[in-house]
């Protein structure tokens, strides 16, 4: 049977932290549309229910794990209760994140509490889910990583906002980035590849956030409402004129964790329209 | 369940398809759904690459094409079109190493630079102004250009002997230049452009490096080519294994794939983590 008539993912156990919402939900739908068995885990049990239950309800079985990817211990329990319930772990997909700090919808400038959550969250959180699933991943000699970065850690485009709240949002996710190049010469040697994915903006409940606090601020562009001011913003920097959605990004995480890209690794993909290019 | 990188039906146009990383793009596509139209300037090669395609189950159509001539690349497209009714993926793989006796040469010579800007980076021009076109009637289209990870920032370390590489580097960074450019230019029409960076593979383009090192390079004489370019491998790649014609197909399968409808204007490389982007 060419490879091409195979489901992508067939086979293959995936985690996804902070898979019950947004991008992670997206990327959770993908993978087990291709064939993977999913386990995601998200910090709210209220949302791990709902997405266990709305994807059930569309005839997929996934596995629903309430942890909190900032504590080892929490990750380790998540981990191995997917080892024990499905068998293993063949992709991880880290991508449990947060923009800012509580409040940070009226305010302009970041805080301290900002720099430690976007850590503790987007890089730490990250080293956490990696470091639970690395054991296993090395006893089997095969894996698939893929990290959920942001186009925001790439370089700036030049323009300054003149506001400075998403600046250790873009650091922590440079941060993931790096990290994402380390870790790929680590785990070479035991056929495990590491790649990230860098969503552009997508219309999220964390977007709805950002374009709420711009409104706040400086008033909306247009007029009109957080959403409209969101696709406005769209339509004139982004090449291709459009928001992504989290089954883009599913997609091309989907390829990255599948056979076709194991030749691919450290390296950090943008899916974002073209907004920036690596 | 659904497919990966489903291209059913879709018809490509690939340069430089008759043997190398071209003619595994032209495998992996055909297999994945894609007709063929495969472009070389031997047409020989291009005859027997199309031949093992449909010999196989595929569909593919052969043409003789000179990338360095827009009257050529114009004749093509024509061609192409008529064969097969339109044009919706465009691989310009073509690509040269330097200019003939490269082999023998540690520095770079004029004819270097020509060679490789002809072929490499005005090659792609030519290419491209003959299909997009069509492409912007229709309104949909998807370019992948093939470039290098050559093409990326020097790691520090010298991998040639000399500066006699250093032509083909400079016109794969150009590659990605003109992706990065082409991609915006080509936004508002619903057409992507990308490029693939591959990494080290054996070619008749890394034959052609391994004889250079070999006659060049006192410590490598009594090795066989193929030794030369495996120590290259042991020394140079994270994953410890080289990449093959086919590996790059696939990549260039899933940026041509509706899997890839929001990346454009990116170079991805596929390397096994020699350079990172």
């Amino acid at each position: 049977m060419p490879e091409s008539s195979l489901g992508q993912l067939a086979g293959k156990v995936a985690l996804v932290t902070g898979g019950a919402r947004g991008i992670g939900l997206g990327i959770a739908t993908v993978l087990v549309e291709r064939g993977a068995t999913v386990a995601l885990c998200d910090l709210a049990q209220t949302a791990c229910d709902k997405a266990v239950s709305d994807l059930g309800a569309a005839g997929h079985s996934v596995l629903g794990t309430v942890a909190d990817v900032t504590s080892r211990d929490s990750m380790e329990s998540a981990v191995a209760n997917v080892n024990t319930t499905l068998g293993g772990i063949d992709i991880l997909v880290a991508n449990a994140g947060v923009w800012a700090s509580e409040g940070y919808e009226n305010r302009p400038e970041y805080n301290d509490a900002d720099w430690d959550i976007t850590h503790s969250v987007n890089v730490r959180g990250v080293v956490n889910a990696t470091e639970a699933v690395i054991p296993y991943m090395k006893e089997h000699k095969r894996g698939k990583i893929v990290n959920i970065a942001s186009h925001g850690g790439r370089k700036p485009r030049g323009t300054a906002t003149g506001r400075t709240l998403g600046m250790p949002y873009s650091v922590s996710k440079a941060g993931v980035i790096q990290w994402t190049h380390l870790l790929a010469v680590e785990l070479a040697p035991f056929n495990i590849n590491v790649n990230a994915v860098c969503p552009g903006e997508l219309w999220t409940s964390m977007i709805e956030g950002i374009f709420t606090n711009r409104q706040n601020l400086v008033g909306g562009g247009s007029g009109g409402s957080v959403r409209n001011e969101y696709d406005e913003f769209m339509q004139t920097t982004v090449p291709l004129g459009r928001g992504q959605t989290p089954r883009d990004i599913g997609k091309a995480v989907a390829f990255l964790a599948s056979d076709d890209a194991a030749e691919i690794t450290g390296q950090a993909l943008n899916v974002n329209g073209g907004a920036r290019m690596n | 369940m659904s497919n990966a990188t489903n291209l059913d039906g879709a018809i490509t146009l690939i340069t430089g398809a008759g043997r190398g990383i071209g003619f595994g793009i032209a495998e992996v596509l055909s297999e994945r759904g894609s007709v063929i139209a495969i472009s070389d300037l031997d047409a020989d090669a291009a005859g027997t690459a199309s031949d093992a395609i449909n010999s196989t189950g595929g569909q593919a159509a052969a043409f003789q094409g000179d990338t360095t001539s827009q009257d050529s690349m114009d004749a093509l497209a024509a061609a192409v079109l008529q064969e097969f009714g339109h044009i919706d993926i465009l691989v310009c793989n073509a690509g040269v190493i330097g200019a003939p006796g490269y082999q023998d040469r540690t520095e770079h010579t004029e004819a270097d630079w020509d060679a490789t800007f002809g072929v490499n980076v005005k090659g792609l021009v030519h290419t491209t102004n003959s299909v997009t076109p069509h492409m912007c009637e229709r309104n949909t289209g998807r370019v992948v250009n093939i470039a290098s990870q050559a093409g990326r920032k020097p790691r520090g370390a010298r991998i040639a002997l000399g500066s006699v590489q250093s032509p083909y580097t400079v016109s794969k960074a150009a590659v990605i230049q003109w992706t990065h450019l082409l991609a915006v230019e080509l936004a508002p029409h619903n057409i992507t452009v990308n490029a693939v960076c591959p990494g080290v593979l054996w070619t008749p383009m890394w034959e052609t490096i391994a004889e250079n090192q070999k006659a060049n390079n006192p410590e490598l004489s009594e090795l066989t080519s193929r030794e030369i370019f495996d120590l290259s491998i042991n020394e140079r790649m994270p994953m410890g294994r080289e990449q093959t014609p086919r590996d790059i197909g696939k990549a260039v399968a899933f940026l041509a794939s509706d899997d890839a409808s929001e990346i454009t204007g990116q170079a991805l490389n596929v390397n096994g983590g020699a350079v990172m982007n």
